[in-house]
């Protein structure tokens, strides 16, 4: 299914910072959720920020976000705790439209269903495995599905095993 | 991830668990393994295909011998799989039986402890004391019910009746019923005879 731009998308002036702060306000709430949704449609975890991506760039009006906007909405979401970047580089950053504990919520109701609690998992079967192609989960960046376990951890829900190479998970 | 070796608190990861992890670790890379050979096998089919197009019949025939040995490569690996799963269900099971094993086990320890608190004498004790004391109820109740005469209980038979008839209901007031309604019993054609009783009585009476 094709991502359905909002119609800022094809509103030229979208891809300009607006001097008049409030109107600005409400094309970087905009941005915000294009990015959200956007991310969300196409199960992107991790964004590389890039000023070339469609989602800055729309080129059948031949405009794009400068990088100062990209900033401005990066900093909105980071604000919003929707993105976290990766590292001080500031090139590649998570992207939440859904909280890891929301992640975690969502991977511990399959376990339940299925019956596997007091299981052993490994990562590769919660992400990538046949059983979750179906789930939204499927395809979960490692680094999100990590901190997901976490959330999970901390309430008692599961245990992240690591030892001598071997990662994986035992829910409760 | 505090719970790397389980050094902050304690970890409910068993050595089975660690076992079972690993065995599904190697599943996993034999399903990556599978999916790769497999997407090897489809790009021969397309080119050999593509090659017999263009008539290179030899180097269709050669690639059709190497997808021919990469789909036994994946019979192979299947066989694998279903080892290492065989071995993964064993062993969770197992677990599971183990589990079943200890919750018996606790069951069964609970139940001796509440076995240990009544010894066979105190229950033989309990139950003849119990007994005495039945006995000794029944001995009160003789003399209680005893403490009265066969007279005495008759006197107590006829004030009950006396108190009896005392309380019986009054006869109903005829005005509360509309007496054209109430049906009463037509009068007898014949001449009352006299009761047999009576005329048996009466000589006996005048004798004496």
């Amino acid at each position: 299914m094709e991502f359905s731009w909002p119609w800022e998308y094809d509103f030229p002036p979208f891809f300009t910072l607006q001097p008049n702060l409030d109107t600005q306000k409400k094309q970087l709430e905009a941005w915000r959720k294009l990015v959200i949704d956007y991310c969300r449609h196409n199960k992107i975890f991790v964004l590389d920020v890039q000023e070339s991506m469609p989602l800055f760039q729309n080129k059948t009006i031949d405009r794009q976000l400068s990088s100062e906007g990209i900033k401005r909405v990066l900093e909105i979401l980071q604000e919003n705790q929707q993105i976290e970047w990766c590292d001080k580089s500031k090139k590649q950053c998570f992207v939440y439209w859904k909280t890891p504990q929301e992640w975690g919520n969502l991977i511990y109701r399959y376990i339940i269903d299925k019956g596997m609690t007091n299981t052993v998992c490994t990562f590769y079967e919660l992400t990538e495995g046949d059983d979750v192609k179906n789930e939204e989960f499927a395809g979960l960046d490692k680094s999100i599905l990590l901190k997901a376990l976490e959330t999970l951890e901390a309430s008692n829900k599961a245990e992240v095993i690591m030892f001598g190479g071997s990662e994986g998970v035992k829910f409760f | 991830m505090g719970n790397i070796f389980g050094t902050k608190k304690k970890t409910r990861v068993t050595e089975q668990d660690k076992a079972v992890l690993q065995l599904k670790q190697q599943r996993d890379k034999l399903k990556q393994y599978q999916k790769k050979i497999l997407t090897v096998i489809d790009k021969d089919k397309e080119l050999a295909r593509k090659l017999l197009k263009e008539d290179k019949r030899e180097r269709a025939k050669l690639l059709l011998k190497k997808k021919r040995y990469q789909e036994q490569l994946v019979e192979k690996t299947d066989k694998q799989l279903d080892t290492v799963e065989q071995l993964v269900h064993d062993l969770e099971f197992a677990q599971v039986e183990m589990q079943v094993l200890n919750s018996l086990k606790i069951g069964n320890e609970s139940l001796k402890e509440v076995h240990k608190l009544f010894s066979i004498e105190d229950i033989e004790k309990i139950m003849d004391e119990t007994r005495e004391g039945i006995e000794k109820q029944k001995e009160i109740d003789d003399i209680l019910a005893g403490a009265l005469t066969t007279e005495d209980e008759d006197a107590v038979d006829m004030e009950f009746e006396e108190i009896l008839r005392q309380s019986l209901p009054d006869v109903p007031q005829i005005s509360d019923v509309d007496s054209s309604e109430i049906e009463l019993p037509s009068v007898p054609t014949e001449e009352p005879k006299p009761k047999k009783e009576k005329i048996g009585r009466d000589p006996v009476s005048l004798a004496a």
